[in-house]
């Protein structure tokens, strides 16, 4: 009985001393590991310390899961800088930061006119009405914006201004509606051409600009 | 007898399947975040398969990281 007795401590004994020797190796990697992603290293060895306390392994699988998703100040942009972390004591002092500049003043809303020209005409579009008409057929309101051509339907096209900016829809017309050279269909509904270069209704050409 | 002996290999065939599924998992739970960090210090994240060696992969790993260059860089320990 004696002698069973003895093996078991012995076989505890030795696996005692495998486990202490793992867990300094383990500890001693850890801390080399850390510290070349720019850490402290005595953070991963106090993680590998952590599964001999009561938290068990839960914990340091916590922490290594962190610590391969988490920043690593490696990878910092300011990694050149001196004294990472605390300066040392009569090292050469840290760059100020540079000062934020003042905001920019919010730019104001441009309220210029818009300028269709091309094709012998050049319509002009203010801010007198939001919604203006393009057609074929001669103006009768001033709302209406005339293109005589035949390829332009009777109305081709509706133009609308808001908040200084430049809408364009389609009306459904067998010559079709062109932003930039793109066919706008009337399912597309208005488009802000405000930055575009030029429109096309038919087959006139109008160049957009502000008047 | 016969169905004694059956019984006992029949349970610990199961053990064992058993063993190696929960084996599989404990090693899925290291070999994630052992892949990042093995591609973030410039490795294959490949080597993080040696979580799969039961016993001494992790070590491997973790061997191969503390006492290799990163292909990406270290932190310079002069820093600290």
């Amino acid at each position: 009985m004696g002698v069973e007795i003895a093996a078991l401590m012995g076989f505890f004994g030795l696996t005692s001393a495998f486990a202490l020797v793992a867990t300094i190796l383990a500890a001693w990697m850890a801390w080399r590991i850390v510290e070349k992603t720019g850490l402290p290293g005595w953070a991963g060895l106090g993680a590998i310390l952590l599964t001999l306390t009561g938290v068990g392994s839960i914990v340091p699988l916590v922490l290594l899961w962190v610590f391969a998703f988490m920043r690593w100040p490696r990878d910092d942009p300011a990694r050149a800088l001196p004294g990472y972390g605390a300066a040392p004591a009569g090292g050469p002092p840290r760059p100020t930061p540079p000062r934020a500049l003042a905001r920019p003043a919010a730019a104001l809303a441009d309220r210029r006119a818009w300028k269709l020209a091309g094709g012998g005409l050049a319509l002009i579009v203010d801010g007198s009405a939001t919604t203006y008409v393009l057609t074929g057929a001669p103006a009768a309101q001033p709302t209406e914006l005339s293109v005589p051509d035949p390829s332009v339907g009777r109305p081709h096209a509706r133009l609308l201004i808001a908040a200084g900016r430049l809408g364009l829809e389609d009306l459904g017309t067998a010559g079709g509606t062109f932003i930039d050279g793109a066919r706008l269909l009337p399912e597309h509904g208005p488009r802000d051409i405000s930055a575009a270069r030029s429109i096309r209704l038919g087959t006139v050409e109008l160049a957009l600009s502000r008047a | 007898m016969t169905y004694v002996v059956a019984w006992i290999l029949g349970l610990g065939t199961l053990a064992l399947l058993f063993l190696a599924i929960a084996h599989l998992l404990v090693a899925l739970v290291l070999i994630i975040p052992t892949w990042r960090i093995c591609t973030r210090a410039g490795f294959s994240g490949a080597l993080s398969l040696f979580h799969l060696v039961p016993v001494i992969g992790s070590f491997i790993v973790m061997a191969v990281l503390a006492f290799s260059d990163w292909p990406n860089g270290e932190a310079s320990p002069v820093r600290r």
